[in-house]
């Protein structure tokens, strides 16, 4: 066999045994992968509209009818995203079918948070989300005339968390309210 | 030649700090400023490397004798990428949370230029079990560098190591968050570079 036969036989054996080797581990994973995405999407769901069963999506990626487990409505979740420092800032919100505020859960990076690590990147603490609440559609950053703390150094992202609260209760408004 | 031959041990001891693949070498320089944010993301990405630093080189060692040297970057490069393909299913399907924090720098394993160039530099001319151990030892130089990078800039940035709090109140309320951003990974990795410097030359 002359050497360059065998340049191009060694590549195709190589690329062969990759791609093997890959759809394999792909077979594999896939399932996984997906269970995990869903798992995180209803864990999400569940953390912001805890009294909820089951979600139905309204509108895809962006509004779900949470439900008790015999199918009654008894909230809704929106999910909001206003542009903060590095991309837009997922928001989602669960409310009641009062309009109040029951749960809110700013994304984390998987879920597409693009900010600075440590710094708009804790928009999804505790500390800061609490503020919003029981917050109306007037919600605000202390420096916009409101009543919310922002981060320290984050001010872009915390002010994106605001406004997409308040873009959600208005979202739910015009939802729910005829 | 038998005297100066290098020992089974030297293999696997030169990366850690005598030839420390990113500290002395120079090289591998963007995961190592770009992950090293908090201690949790740079041991994430250590172990992702090795995981990739270390089959690849076995990887490419066993296959050394069957391609010619003009196609044996093609080769490495599938070699290697296969393998970084298989962490990210990988941690996408069992450690989501890991996967979260790593994002994009995970697929970008397969532009380290470590990983590469151990293959290059020596898989590629040795056996199997001294390339294992050249891997091993490259992962651990670079995981030491990581892990102390991102210790250090977690410390002074927010004032905790691995999530534990270790400052008091009132310097976590004004930190040196500059440390976080990348002028704080030149910064940082200048001084560690000078230290090495001093400390080699100093001898």
């Amino acid at each position: 066999m002359n050497s360059r036969t065998w340049m191009v036989l060694s590549l195709l054996i190589t690329c062969l045994v990759a791609g093997f080797a890959l759809s394999e581990v792909y077979a594999v994973t896939k399932p996984k992968v997906e269970q995990q995405r869903i798992d995180a999407t209803n864990s999400a769901l569940r953390q912001v509209l805890p009294t909820a069963q089951t979600f139905r999506e309204v509108e895809p990626d962006s509004l779900w009818y949470g439900m008790e487990a015999s199918g009654t409505k008894i909230g809704i979740v929106v999910r909001s995203g206003r542009r903060g420092y590095g991309g837009p800032v997922p928001v989602l919100v669960g409310l009641d079918l009062a309009g109040r505020i029951v749960g809110i859960k700013v994304a984390s990076g998987a879920e597409g948070l693009k900010e600075t690590p440590g710094l708009g990147l804790n928009a999804t603490e505790e500390v800061f989300w609490k503020q919003f609440l029981g917050a109306d559609s007037t919600v605000a950053l202390r420096k916009d005339g409101g009543t919310i703390d922002a981060i320290s150094g984050a001010t872009i992202t915390s002010r994106a968390v605001a406004r997409g609260v308040a873009e959600a209760i208005r979202k739910y408004a015009s939802h729910l309210k005829p | 030649m038998i005297a100066k031959k290098p020992s089974r041990l030297s293999y696997l001891t030169t990366g850690i700090i005598k030839e420390n693949p990113t500290l002395i070498l120079m090289i591998g320089l963007c995961p190592t400023l770009a992950t090293t944010t908090s201690a949790r993301d740079a041991l994430g990405m250590s172990v992702a490397a090795s995981f990739v630093l270390i089959l690849s080189n076995v990887a490419s060692s066993l296959v050394r004798r069957f391609v010619q040297p003009s196609i044996r970057i093609p080769i490495f490069i599938i070699i290697i990428s296969t393998f970084v393909t298989i962490i990210d299913y990988a941690l996408q399907a069992y450690q989501p949370s890991l996967y979260r924090v790593l994002g994009v720098f995970v697929p970008l394993i397969v532009v380290n230029c470590i990983i590469l160039g151990r293959a290059e530099a020596f898989a590629y001319g040795h056996g199997v079990f001294d390339s294992f151990l050249d891997g091993l030892g490259n992962s651990l130089g670079f995981t030491l560098l990581l892990v102390t990078m991102g210790s250090v800039r977690e410390f002074f940035a927010v004032g905790t190591v691995f999530g534990k709090v270790l400052t008091p109140a009132w310097y976590r309320s004004a930190p040196m968050l500059f440390m976080i951003f990348p002028p704080g990974a030149f910064f940082l990795i200048g001084i560690l570079k000078a230290l090495v410097v001093k400390f080699k030359l100093g001898k």
